[in-house]
């Protein structure tokens, strides 16, 4: 396979670049000394183009976003003095198996007279939180150092405490590592880093706060055109406060301004269309960038690509082949004194109602007209809007109690001090979902999410059907019926794919075994996967909204789920109480049951 | 083995009573022919308790069928070596009653001493083999049976996982062979060895083995000896016999009716010995028993399949056999296509050896004539790379020097028949190539529309994915598919999905010739080629080679250690395929 580029952030076609630009050739004759320079100076370009697309989808989504940006959207298609230096032509020879994308930021020549036009201002609200130290932090630094930001950025973190500058970076630095590949001038880079984060205090629901912000942006902006990217660190309840202040007080005079929120939204359908609502009376839906980190993640991306790009999966992809689909999401520690917000969501409002039904959104969708964000999502829609909303009756939920093994004992959920005693909230839920359209009518879409269970791991699992009349059942004792074909997708941890085939073991006998048909990451690419943070906010940057979720998504999955949340609540069902560690409620097996599926990720062989 | 229902046994035997009543950890009748293991190592050896068990009634069933022996016989037969304590008692009065002998017919050759004799050690030492045998060395050479002796322990050899008293087992093994000399063609000589192989089976029931390691003009002689004057009184008898099984459809018929003078198709074992190769076995249980893969298994996802099979190294002096034959007779026409008969066939009714053999015969039949277009023959010449040189074909002494046999071919083939319709199947086999390699490439079609594709410059369409049986060197399966980079970009890249045999099975993979050796015993015919399926498979290659003769077409000559002649491309060019991974030096 083509080389593993180091330094890729964002892929496209040498080809289209060229297109992009039809004055290339002009200044192509620029030495390779300038080259290199220019090569560094483009970054800045990254702004508002997702560059891994076509030229043409480019202009269209620029187009969407603001008058100003268009003006630069003309600086771009005038400013192009592209240079072709030998990359391009060499990654053409490499050959067909992969896509000639070199690196990717380098290669997005050509916007390097807007180098000192446009700026981008990160502003974290909500910075001494403990998400922003921990992700949005760190995965900036990861952009900085992989080259991925625009040249010009700056950082700004934004919250109640009173901090200085130096506070921030001193704060901020604490969390910053380098990727092992990536060792190289690591200080020296993060001193860099450090030097683009300012710290500005003041309260959320604040217009003079933020028009305080706005200036102090602007001093750094420097008079470029400049983008304000927003993102949203704080409890739901003072998103709106936020956004108000910040639209109105510090939103680009003439760059985008975009701002990124993350779940909970809402409890259920009513109050998720409030906030909706509420964002829109001062963002455009465009202007809002709705985060399910776990869009983000290497597999959940690579999803698609799986389906999409391979011919051997797409003709199983069906009621005809598959039994069914198993998503699940476990934990391995409790809520750990951090139980106060988590009790009034549940699990299934934190990890099913949005990464799992997001994840079985994207796999069981229709081919998509086109990988644009518009279209993705146009077929997620489709398939939230053909599912039942789940049954009380198919659902299992519980909650974990305490437990002592070895010597220690693992607090039960409801020791947890920011937690009622008497909660009822499921810490643990399975469920099963069923998607009433012609592809997968009769399918049972497994899922299970729980905390406090005995491992820490995601997976999307495809249990196929047995083989019909199956020549090797006759002679065998054994029910080869049970042991059919699975094709395994691990988010997390160790990323990988597997497929379980039967397989003969070697030897003078006839002996089936279940061997897999692997792909282990770790293995095979060395580099380190990036934090689905990265993938985001670059996304976000770049105005790639693909990986998040438009109102309607967002809608379509609430009214799934809001009519079993609201029965739960009112009926006070109470949890089936499971072990600290354990594997979680035997109930879900007769959920399993129910549906004649067994849990694949339980067994002894897994 | 395990599954073993061979069409010539009578499930009234399979299921008397007898023959496991006395297995008393009470495995089910269904259960004796297998076990389905979720392989931990540690299974292995429990299981293979059953899978010896399994293997017993085999000879059984033969017994009574070629014997007529009464349904009464079979718990005295069994001639099973029991690993576990408990069995003594049985073991007593079974041990007296059958035997078996295996005669190896020209014992001194190559073939037996390098194939033969060692996959009868690793049987044996497996304890596969009855407790009860007799190996006896045929040849027209003079040699005691110390001399045999002597001459087999050089090649014998333990595997790993069995190396504990290998020199042992190796004394064990080596008291049991002898040999006894004499003319292929003389029946006094059989009546000789007929005396002496009575004297060790010492009146018990005896069934015997003849392996015909010697050259095809004396098959006829040697059965005509062996069944008249050497024939098992009261037990069966069984001829293998290894290619060439003729030059051409007549000459092959003509083989045919001379053994069957004298045998019955049942008594004949055609071995190919490439059918006793792990991943041949391993595909069938691949196709049927994974759902996965069956549905693609047609021409609307299978663009073409590629059976490759190269040797890295030349005749080496050993030219006159292959010069009188080349390589299309020696490898295309039988193993090739053997293996490409069991890649398309249809789904047989059973796997019992009658109902896959139909399947084939059904597959060939359906099978269109070689063209002369459709093929690319070369021949390899001497090259000198600066440390030594290597000799081309026509430089081996034994090979006349202006020979036109063919030491490659590639060959397009086509299965007219409703599943694969237009899908070319393409084959190439060639010695003094750069690398040793036996394979099957099936390249699915592009998928169709791929979003993929808009969005990068490139031809995904190209990058349609494949699956690979590799059989040579390192056992693998892989199937390769397209997958995105880790990064935050968007490149896609090929990536194996990939199951490689020595990083799972750390076992020794048993060599081709065991396998189909205990198979023979066992009456196990799945494996062995039936005279109708050789009739076909001669019947897709006979004009070709007729013509490739009598316009004495020219091979392209390749370079020793080369990729081969260049013509194979534009043959698979021809029709829109490439060659996976193939014709790259390096």
């Amino acid at each position: 396979m083509a080389a593993l580029s180091s330094t890729h952030c964002r892929s496209y076609s040498p080809l289209q670049s060229s297109s992009f630009a039809p004055s290339s050739s002009s200044s192509s004759s620029s030495s390779s000394s300038s080259s290199s320079q220019l090569v560094h100076l483009q970054r800045v370009s990254v702004s508002s183009v997702p560059k891994r697309f076509l030229a043409a989808k480019v202009y269209s989504l620029q187009s969407q976003t603001n008058s100003v940006a268009r003006m630069q959207d003309g600086a771009v298609a005038t400013s192009i003095t592209p240079i072709e230096n030998e990359t391009p032509f060499k990654k053409l020879k490499d050959g067909l198996l992969s896509v000639p994308s070199p690196d990717e930021c380098k290669d997005a020549v050509g916007f390097d007279i807007n180098e000192n036009d446009s700026t981008v201002s990160i502003t974290v609200v909500g910075a001494s939180g403990d998400l922003a130290k921990k992700k949005i932090f760190p995965a900036l630094f990861a952009l900085y150092y992989e080259d991925c930001l625009p040249k010009h950025f700056t950082v700004c973190g934004y919250a109640r405490s009173k901090m200085t500058d130096a506070e921030l970076r001193n704060m901020v630095s604490k969390t910053l590592t380098c990727r092992i590949d990536k060792r190289e001038n690591c200080s020296e880079k993060m001193e860099q880093f450090l030097k683009r984060c300012f710290y500005h205090s003041g309260q959320y629901d604040s217009q003079e706060n933020f028009a305080e912000l706005d200036e102090k942006l602007k001093e750094h902006e420097g008079g470029r055109v400049s983008n304000r990217l927003f993102y949203l660190s704080i409890p739901p309840n003072i998103f709106i406060d936020a956004v108000r202040c910040a639209s109105s007080s510090a939103s680009s005079g003439n760059g985008w301004t975009r701002v990124i929120v993350e779940k909970p939204f809402g409890r259920d359908s009513e109050s998720s269309a409030a906030l909706t609502r509420g964002l829109k009376q001062y963002l455009k839906e465009d202007q809002i960038f709705r985060i399910d980190h776990y869009l983000g993640k290497e597999l959940v991306e690579n999803l698609s690509v799986l389906r999409f790009s391979n011919l051997i999966f797409e003709p199983l992809w069906s009621r005809q082949y598959i039994r069914n689909v198993q998503l699940t999401f476990s934990e391995d520690f409790g809520t750990e004194g951090r139980g106060g917000y988590f009790d009034n969501y549940g699990i299934i409002r934190d990890i099913m109602q949005n990464h799992l039904l997001q994840i079985l959104a994207l796999f069981a969708m229709e081919t998509p007209v086109s990988l644009d964000a518009e279209d993705i999502r146009n077929e997620k829609v489709k398939v939230l809007r053909s599912m039942r909303p789940l049954q009380l009756e198919n659902v299992v939920i519980g909650q974990y109690k305490s437990h002592t093994k070895g010597g220690v004992t693992y607090p039960a959920y409801t020791d947890d001090e920011t937690v009622p005693k008497d909660s009822l909230t499921p810490t643990f839920a399975a469920a099963a979902l069923f998607i009433d359209n012609a592809r997968w009518d009769g399918v049972p879409f497994l899922m299970k999410a729980g905390k406090a269970l005995h491992t820490k791991r995601a997976e999307i699992r495809v249990q196929f059907r047995h083989v019909p009349g199956n020549i090797y059942n006759r002679n065998f004792g054994t029910d080869l019926d049970r042991a059919t074909n699975e094709l395994v997708i691990r988010v997390q941890p160790d990323e990988a794919i597997y497929l379980k085939i039967n397989n003969k073991v070697p030897g003078l006998g006839m002996r089936l075994d279940r061997s897999n048909l692997n792909l282990h990451y770790a293995a095979r690419y060395s580099k380190e996967i990036p934090d689905a943070y990265e993938r985001l906010l670059l996304d976000a940057v770049e105005g790639e909204r693909r990986l998040f979720i438009r109102s309607d998504e967002l809608d379509a999955a609430w009214s799934l789920f809001t009519p079993l949340l609201k029965e739960l609540e009112e009926k006070k069902i109470i949890p089936e109480y499971y072990p600290h560690g354990s594997r979680g409620p035997v109930g879900a097996h007769y959920l399993a049951a129910r549906y004649k599926v067994r849990w694949g990720d339980v067994g002894i062989d897994q | 083995m395990a599954i073993r229902l061979s069409a010539s046994s009578s499930s009234a035997t399979l299921f008397a009573p007898s023959s496991f009543s006395h297995e008393t950890e009470t495995i089910p009748a269904k259960k004796l022919f297998g076990t389905w293991a979720c392989q931990k190592n540690s299974n292995f050896h429990q299981n293979k308790h059953f899978e010896l068990k399994a293997s017993n009634v085999q000879p059984l069933k033969a017994v009574s069928l070629q014997a007529g022996a009464p349904a009464s016989s079979p718990v005295t037969e069994r001639v099973e070596k029991p690993t576990q304590e408990e069995y003594i008692p049985f073991l007593e009065t079974d041990k007296e009653e059958s035997t078996l002998s295996i005669v190896v017919v020209g014992a001194s050759g190559d073939l037996a001493r390098r194939k033969i004799f060692p996959a009868l050690f690793a049987l044996f030492i497996e304890d596969r083999l009855p407790e009860d045998f007799t190996i006896f060395g045929y040849g027209r050479s003079i040699m005691t049976d110390e001399e045999l002796r002597n001459m087999i322990s050089k090649t014998l050899t333990c595997r790993v996982d069995k190396r504990e008293n290998c020199d042992e087992k190796m004394d064990a093994f080596l008291k049991k062979c002898f040999y006894s000399s004499g003319q292929y063609s003389s029946e006094e000589h059989f009546l000789e060895l007929d005396k002496k192989l009575k004297e060790k089976e010492a009146g018990r029931l005896s069934n015997r083995l003849f392996y015909l390691a010697i050259p095809p003009n004396m098959f006829v002689d040697v059965a005509r000896c062996a069944k008249r004057r050497a024939s098992s009184e009261n037990g069966w008898i069984r001829i293998i016999v290894e290619k060439p099984f003729g030059r051409d459809t007549e000459s092959s018929r003509e083989l045919t009716q001379g053994l069957k003078q004298y045998l019955s198709e049942d008594q004949i074992f055609r071995i190919d010995h490439h059918m006793g190769e792990e991943l041949v076995e391993n595909l069938l249980v691949l196709r049927f028993s994974n759902l996965v893969f069956e549905p693609l298994w047609s021409r609307n996802y299978i663009r073409n399949v590629q059976f490759i099979f190269s040797e890295d190294f030349g005749t080496h002096g050993q030219g006159r056999y292959f010069d009188n034959y080349g390589i299309i007779r020696d490898i295309m026409q039988n193993h090739l296509l053997q293996i490409l008969a069991l890649f398309s066939m249809d789904t047989p009714v059973s796997l019992d050896a009658e109902d896959i053999r139909n399947e084939k015969v059904k597959v060939l039949r359906s099978m269109k004539p070689v063209q002369l277009e459709d093929v690319v023959v070369g021949q390899y010449k001497g090259d000198c790379d600066g440390i030594r040189c290597y000799p081309g074909y026509t430089d081996d002494m034994t090979v006349s020097n202006n020979s036109l046999t063919p030491t490659f071919a590639a060959a397009t083939l086509f299965i007219n028949n409703a599943r694969w319709d237009g899908v070319p199947f393409l084959m190439i086999a060639g010695k003094a190539l750069h690398t040793k390699r036996a394979e099957i490439r099936v390249q699915f079609r592009h998928v169709p529309g791929n979003l993929y594709n808009r969005n990068f410059g490139t031809d995904l369409d190209q990058a349609g994915n494949e699956l690979v049986i590799r059989i040579e060197p390192d056992e693998a399966i892989y199937l390769k598919i397209n997958n995105k980079v880790p990064g935050l970009g968007m490149k896609l890249d090929r990536s194996d999905l990939n199951l490689l045999y020595k990083a799972r099975c750390p076992r020794e993979v048993p060599d081709a010739y065991e396998r189909l050796l205990i198979d023979a015993i066992e009456g196990e015919r799945r494996l062995f080629i039936r005279s109708d399926e050789l009739d076909a498979a001669w019947a897709v290659f006979t004009p070709l080679l007729k013509e490739l003769e009598e316009k004495k077409i020219a091979p392209e000559l390749y370079t020793y250690g080369s990729g081969g002649p260049v013509g194979v491309h534009y043959l698979a060019a021809k029709h829109n395929v490439r060659w996976g991974d193939f014709g790259y030096e390096d």
